[in-house]
């Protein structure tokens, strides 16, 4: 509202924020508006309509919240649609005064019957009623509309309520969805003005009885907050000169140096009354959208079988079973995320209130390094609704207290001309980002999942992302090695184990390459590809790389992730794993001076996918095979057995492995085969124990060495092992994957390239080495992996030392796709 | 007045943008496009598959300059952008009949 030139005097009032008489000053503001109103009636609807015509303030000028440029909302409520009509020439010339007095009129002219019928088109009109007032006119007809609008808000305020919920939940994914913007709507964002008053309405709505609709009551603790954005309106209406409500990043500057702070921490202040206003309205929103509240109902959701021990469900929300213990176990927090991130239900007001309750208790406890911290966060980071879980975590300050670092990046803003989001917010959109992968349905999206689908670790992914910006807070523009700094000590108070920290700290500190790689460099370019071989190292690496920016940059603004970069990030991704593939099989070590010789002719990739520790048990396993041909090591990791088998290379040996690992009924999960120069090959099998043969039965572990040995050496015949197996049953044809074999000779230098997607069972690997055997072919190297029901083996062959030709793949392949049937 | 559009390859965007903000250039717009000239697209192989990539991603810049500047921004994006192999990308110059700026109705040259 342009105010007209007597009442300026009004807003220099206004110049700091936020000042404690906020609330007077929109109501000085509006009285001296409603004067200017009731001055026009009298001049002009007054000695034309002195019955018959009622004005009335609604929307925020009802509620006496008038900002410098807001509309002035009026209703003129005619007793009819025909008086309406003769007397168009005297309201015509009662809104144009209004207008010519710089006031920007926003008005409908109604009946009262009009106002108390449902317009489903127009909700917003019903809406607007809740905050009516008289301001002139025809006192009858007015209390004709009180008489007969209670009654009709309160005989439709389940329809007004569920229609109100509905907009709001519109509106803010229209606003873009998150309070964390960095130049936010302080009206119609998440956490805004609106907001604050769909929580008033709402309890109107609650509290509608058939003659009464009370006024609306704000809850005492978010009044500070009111008047925060009350005076920050105030101030964006008068440093744009219009009805402006985005708060920019120059307004920011601004604004805060005038109140004497920081924009970056005066904006931390912003959300935090933002979060309030908004988790305000949500709980309203909830409780105008839950169903019945039938006893009976509430008793089976209680008993309802996701309900445990710990907490129950009721409303689909969580609740502890028996609050008061979050003070002597505290562990219980971490628990019930748990329960969050596997049930995607979020936690009750009640549980919220219970945990601010307790934040002191549980900062304590969580400060202090926790042995079994890793344990309960990590199966977290890999249940299905991880990125809810996190959310609630963050939003109750669970997260900050678990979480060393984190509370240096809750609410930071980053001046950044992309980024849309505070570095939390952004953070945790990149983890549900990630997590909607695994439903994504577009092809170029679907190329990123199956790479997910194929990690390993996932968790790990997770806990790189959740660092991976925290070295922001520093605000010097290279957070790179900050965030590796924060995410090492993290991780050392979590106590996540040493190789796990390794990967995670490799992940946060190339978090920015692929991204970089793909707008600065020729992807055409050997060099580059080169170039980001290195860096990556290892295909595993290049998968996780892949997937992390695929999250990150899609987290910058919703529109950031543009097919076009999809494809370049592809790009990256494929031109990496090509020359990673390349070099796997031809760039091998040649010298290895400081090692045994035993190392020499393994791919460089060995070094790379290998620990120190680990290469040095290899050592000593070709050290204990001289003697006898063969040495191994079956140990139990992460819930699966580890097999690692060095001996004298002879043909058909890995498929002999294999078939007697199967004939114990192992299933073989991962494999990796590496042969040296001098004859010796280096096994690494993971497997599962599904009829825990191994664990039931200790002894057996014994008996699966020996009889390893045995077939390695050649002293016994795998087949005959086999003979007694029974068939593993197989899904329906239908459901079962097909298939696929695929040769390369352009992958390698020295070798064809066979891989093999099918249906994984007992046995598979067994059959599909034997059928490379017995076509007189050498497997120079496997890799085996395993995701779900799909095999995906990938073999390295020869035939005497030669690139395998046309016909002799043509024949391959039909044993190999046989293998896959049998 | 003409207006130039240059389809150059996406990683010399940062250099071309560099070179031509040293004469001065400083208004210009991007965009992200996909196709091909003479370099067609190629073959992708993944996991031994083979992806044919018909249309190659590359990055537009549209720019309007006076004619006096013409010759010194085209050479620029063209030395700038040049790496010398096929898929570099090409310059178009066309006529422009008129420019306003919307703010305050500038007209001709002045608005630009």
């Amino acid at each position: 509202m342009k105010l007209p030139k007597p009442f300026e005097s009004a807003m220099t009032t206004e110049g700091n924020l936020p000042s404690s008489d906020d609330q007077n000053t929109l109501e000085q503001r509006t009285s001296l508006v409603e004067g200017v109103v009731r001055e026009a009636y009298l001049r002009f609807l007054d000695p034309a309509l002195i019955e018959g015509l009622t004005v009335l303030a609604v929307g925020g000028f009802g509620r006496r919240e008038l900002f410098p440029y807001s509309d002035v909302d009026l209703l003129l409520l005619v007793a009819s649609a025909s008086l309406a009509e003769r007397q168009r020439p005297a309201i015509a010339a009662f809104l144009q005064d209004l207008w010519d007095r710089g006031l920007r009129v926003s008005h409908s002219v109604r009946a009262p019957a009009e106002c108390c019928e449902r317009h489903e088109q127009n909700l917003e009109l019903t809406i607007s009623l809740l905050d009516e007032r008289y301001l002139a006119g025809d006192r009858v007809l007015y209390d004709k509309l009180g008489a007969g609008l209670p009654r009709f808000l309160h005989g439709e305020r389940q329809a007004i309520r569920k229609g109100l919920c509905h907009m709001a939940r519109e509106r803010h994914v229209k606003a873009g969805g998150s309070i964390y913007q960095l130049e936010p709507n302080v009206k119609e964002g998440p956490g805004g003005l609106r907001d604050l008053h769909v929580v008033g309405w709402l309890g109107q709505l609650r509290g509608a009885q058939p003659d009464r609709i009370p006024r609306p009551v704000l809850p005492p603790e978010l009044l500070p907050a009111r008047d925060f954005l009350f005076a920050l309106r105030t101030q964006l209406h008068q440093r744009a000169g219009r009805d402006s409500n985005l708060l920019t990043f120059d307004l920011q500057e601004e604004i805060a140096e005038q109140s004497g702070s920081e924009a970056a921490r005066w904006m931390r202040r912003f959300y935090g009354y933002a979060r309030e206003i908004h988790r305000a309205a949500l709980r309203e929103i909830d409780l105008a959208e839950e169903k019945g509240s039938n006893l009976l109902v509430q008793f089976r959701e209680w008993r309802s079988r996701v309900s445990n021990a710990d907490f129950f469900v009721s409303r689909e929300r969580v609740y502890f079973r028996a609050p008061q213990r979050l003070e002597h176990e505290p562990a219980l927090a971490l628990r019930l995320f748990q329960f969050v991130a596997r049930h995607g239900l979020r936690p009750a007001p009640e549980t919220e209130r219970r945990l601010a309750e307790q934040m002191p208790v549980l900062r304590r406890y969580f400060s202090a390094p926790q042995s079994t911290a890793w344990a309960e966060f990590k199966p977290l980071l890999t249940s299905p609704n991880c990125a809810l879980a996190l959310r609630s975590m963050h939003e109750t300050g669970v997260l900050g207290a678990v979480l060393p670092g984190w509370d240096g990046v809750d609410c930071l803003v980053v001046r950044d001309f992309y980024h849309r989001y505070t570095v939390d917010e952004h953070t945790l959109v990149a983890i549900r980002n990630l997590e909607d992968l695994r439903g994504a349905q577009d092809p170029m999206r679907r190329n990123f999942a199956e790479i997910l689908e194929e990690i390993d670790d996932p968790a790990l992914l997770v806990l790189a992302l959740l660092f991976h910006d925290l070295g922001k807070v520093k605000q010097d523009g290279r957070h790179v090695a900050e965030s590796v700094r924060l995410a090492d000590a993290a991780m050392e108070h979590l106590g996540v184990p040493s190789d796990q920290r390794r990967e995670v700290r490799l992940l946060v500190e190339r978090h920015l390459e692929f991204s970089l790689i793909m707008t600065t460099r020729d992807l055409d370019d050997p060099a580059t590809l080169k170039l980001l071989s290195e860096r990556a190292g290892t295909i595993e690496l290049d998968k996780k790389l892949a997937v992390l920016t695929f999250a990150d940059v899609g987290a910058v603004n919703p529109s950031a992730l543009t097919p076009w970069r999809m494809e370049q990030l592809w790009r990256v991704y494929l031109g990496t794993y090509n020359e990673l593939t390349r070099e796997l099989e031809a760039d091998r070590l040649t010298q290895a001076p400081d090692r045994a010789e035993f190392l020499e002719g393994f791919p460089v990739r060995y070094l790379r996918t290998h620990s120190e520790t680990e290469i040095a048990a290899h050592l000593e396993l070709d050290q204990r095979s001289r003697a006898q041909g063969v040495a191994l090591d079956i140990r139990k990791e992460n819930g699966f057995y580890r097999l690692t088998l060095v001996a004298r290379d002879r043909p058909g040996l890995l498929a002999s492995i294999a078939g007697a690992l199967a004939s114990f009924g192992m299933n073989i999960l991962k494999a990796e085969g590496f042969a040296n120069v001098h004859g010796s090959i280096l096994d690494t099998f993971v497997f599962a124990d599904p009829h825990r043969t191994l664990e039931l039965n200790p002894s057996e572990v014994d008996r699966l060495r020996m009889m390893l040995q045995r077939v390695t050496l050649g002293k016994q015949d795998v087949k005959s092992l086999l003979q007694n197996r029974p068939k593993p049953s197989l899904p329906s044809r239908r459901a079962r994957i097909q298939p696929v074999v695929s040769f390369d000779n352009q992958a390698s230098e020295l070798a064809t390239l066979i891989q093999v997607v099918a249906q994984d069972r007992p046995g598979l690997l067994y059959d599909l080495t034997s059928a490379i055997s017995s076509a007189g072919c050498n497997i120079d190297l496997v890799l085996i992996d395993t995701e779900a029901h799909k095999a995906i083996d990938v073999f390295y062959v020869t035939a005497e030392a030669r690139k395998l030709e046309a016909a002799a793949q043509a024949a391959l392949r039909e044993r190999l796709v046989a293998a896959c049937a049998s | 007045m003409k207006k130039v559009e240059a389809i150059i390859q996406p990683f010399k965007l940062e250099e071309v943008k560099e070179a031509l903000k040293a004469i001065g250039i400083d208004g210009m717009t991007v965009s992200e496009v996909r196709g091909h000239g003479r370099q067609k697209g190629h073959k992708e192989v993944y996991r031994g598959q083979e992806y044919q990539v018909d249309l190659l991603p590359k990055v537009k810049l549209e720019l309007v300059v006076s004619d006096a500047r013409l010759e010194e921004v085209v050479k620029t994006i063209a030395q700038s952008a040049r790496t010398g192999k096929i898929g570099d990308g090409k310059v178009f110059v066309y006529e422009v009949a008129e420019a306003v700026r919307i703010r305050n109705d500038d007209r001709g040259e002045s608005a630009l």
